[in-house]
């Protein structure tokens, strides 16, 4: 069997880790995240992921752990964020963040 | 001709104590270990001291109502499996490596029981300290196998047979006789004769005395309980032709290649010219041949205890605040640990010195009831003698002051922190030969680490980063 050649271009860099994937939150009347629709974690998440909530079609907020706010960056591409790290339905413990210069929402690992 | 008595009578007419000619050196300096201040002695006829199940007769001892029963200790790194058995459990068939389910399916009173390798060994370490008593070249292999130099030890012990009396009087904590003299074991600073240690009262300790360590081992292995195996130098090769090439130190597969190959003694591997077994084996095939044929020797290699290790600081000015006297301590603490010298031992007694105003001083020593090297573990009796005892006027020089040291984790490899390192050593290893073998096979390696960027970062994306891990 010829040997697979070696990856081109694979020197040490760093990769992001916990990107945030987009997802869709339903609010309550103040604002605050009550569900969250279709979460898909990169390649389907793992089976305790799956488990736990991931790739369901909707999940409630069980409760609101934290919530803030993180302006930065003002200086080249500004950062505006409203946080909230929540625990949704059947323990899933995840943070949800609304990005104020777009309106779309997020999620990703605490 | 293999001559066998037992370890316990220590019969025989009285010592003549013969001082050692002023030209004979006892021990070989050996070669450098590259620390820093650790000198390794080397001698090349050993007695090989066996305990055998070491860690279960530590627990039968500390509970006794386990004596006589099935008992299994679980492994340190998987709870769900058996490490060490009872002589009764492993007669109903339980077998270390087994899983807990196997075990208790096959005995069902069996009686399981938690490991505590701190325990364990902090009782080896006091073996240790207590053959030092004997030679100064201690070498501990696994827990309850240690190898002890006897080289130039006939002038103080005498003959072969008195010297392995001498180890197992040392190991019973009684008294050893030398030059005709008692002398009261309980001089060692490990333990007192209020304070025995469980080991001092065990039955079945095993001894081998011969040249070379692997001859040494090989004879404690065919020693019965309590008793001692002595091979005579003129014997060596006739005794190791007898003996099954697993005393070799070899791996289950190339046992195995061996008695398929109708290799079952090392007197039929030796028959085989050594170019055959290298053709077979590589590198190994040549050693195992030395090791079988008794051409090789193998010395015991001990380690010169370091000499106590100062850390002092002068204040500016006279102290008297005890917060910065506390403070003061852990640093000193801190710097006596990093001390080059330090490496690879764990600190037995510590002190600490303070020179005070209008000269007087003050002095606080404490022995560790667990050799450690961990700082606040050294620290907190000191502290607690301190809020007891503390200096009557201001102290202008604090000092601590490291004065007896046992091995550290790189040869007592069951200590509960160095289980927990050498756990992560061996992950690390196998690790890196998963990694070896991917790169062998794909040419390169897909594996990645996880690393810290900006771990107190307030967007989560920002805190950790993958990178790829080529160890």
């Amino acid at each position: 069997m010829t040997p697979r050649p070696p990856r081109p271009g694979r020197s040490d860099r760093l990769r992001p880790l916990n990107l945030p994937q987009p997802a869709e939150v339903e609010l309550d009347g103040q604002g605050r995240p009550t569900a969250v629709n279709s979460i898909q974690p990169p390649n389907g998440g793992t089976a305790e992921q799956r488990e736990k909530g991931y790739g369901q079609e909707r999940r409630a907020v069980e409760s609101i752990l934290e919530i803030w706010r993180v302006d930065d960056e003002w200086w080249r591409q500004p950062i505006s964020r409203w946080y909230a790290e929540v625990v949704l339905e059947g323990g899933m413990h995840v943070t949800l963040y609304e990005d104020l210069m777009t309106g779309d929402w997020y999620i990703q690992r605490p | 001709m293999v001559g066998k008595r037992t370890a316990r009578d220590g019969k025989g007419p009285p010592i003549t104590y013969r001082p050692l000619p002023p030209a004979i050196s006892p021990f070989h300096l050996g070669r450098d270990s590259g620390e820093v201040g650790t000198t390794e002695l080397s001698s090349e006829h050993a007695v090989c001291l066996w305990i055998s199940l070491f860690a279960i007769r530590c627990e039968v001892q500390r509970q006794p109502e386990l004596h006589g029963q099935e008992v299994a200790l679980l492994s340190n790194d998987d709870t769900r499996r058996i490490w060490e058995t009872s002589p009764q459990a492993r007669r109903a068939g339980v077998r270390p490596g087994m899983s807990v389910s196997q075990a208790v399916g096959l005995c069902p009173q069996i009686k399981l029981r938690e490991p505590d390798p701190v325990y364990y060994d902090e009782q080896f370490s006091n073996l240790i300290l207590a053959l030092g008593d004997v030679s100064p070249v201690i070498e501990p292999a696994e827990l309850g196998r240690v190898f002890i130099g006897v080289d130039g030890l006939e002038g103080l012990h005498g003959s072969p047979e008195e010297q392995v009396n001498a180890v197992a009087a040392a190991v019973k904590g009684g008294h050893m006789t030398v030059a005709g003299n008692k002398h009261p074991y309980h001089s060692l600073p490990s333990f007192t004769t209020m304070d025995r240690p469980v080991w001092s009262s065990w039955e079945g300790i095993r001894l081998g005395w011969a040249r070379g360590r692997f001859v040494a081992g090989v004879a404690a292995t065919k020693a019965k309980r309590g008793a001692v195996t002595i091979v005579p130098d003129t014997e060596r090769a006739g005794f190791l032709a007898s003996q099954p090439v697993e005393v070799l130190p070899i791996d289950l597969d190339t046992s195995r290649r061996l008695r398929q190959l109708g290799i079952t003694t090392l007197g039929a591997l030796v028959r085989l010219p050594a170019v055959a077994l290298v053709s077979q084996f590589g590198k190994e095939g040549h050693h195992l041949w030395l090791l079988a044929s008794g051409e090789t020797v193998d010395p015991v290699v001990g380690h010169e205890t370091p000499e106590p290790i100062v850390a002092a600081i002068d204040f500016p000015t006279p102290v008297t605040d005890r917060a910065m006297l506390l403070h003061a301590l852990d640093r000193l603490i801190e710097r006596a640990l990093r001390h080059p010298k330090r490496s690879g031992w764990r600190v037995l007694q510590v002190g600490v010195h303070g020179r005070q105003e209008h000269g007087t001083s003050w002095k606080v020593h404490v022995n560790l009831k667990c050799p450690s090297a961990d700082r606040n573990h050294i620290a907190a009796p000191l502290k607690t003698r301190l809020e007891q005892a503390p200096p009557t006027t201001a102290v202008e020089n604090l000092a601590v002051e490291f004065t007896a040291f046992v091995r550290g984790t790189d040869e007592l490899q069951l200590f509960a922190r160095d289980a927990a390192s050498s756990a992560r050593a061996g992950r690390r290893r196998a690790l890196r030969a998963a990694v070896r073998e991917i790169k062998n096979r794909f040419r390169y390696c897909s594996l990645c680490q996880v690393v810290e960027v900006h771990p107190q970062s307030r967007l989560p994306e920002r805190r950790y980063a993958l990178i790829d891990y080529d160890p």
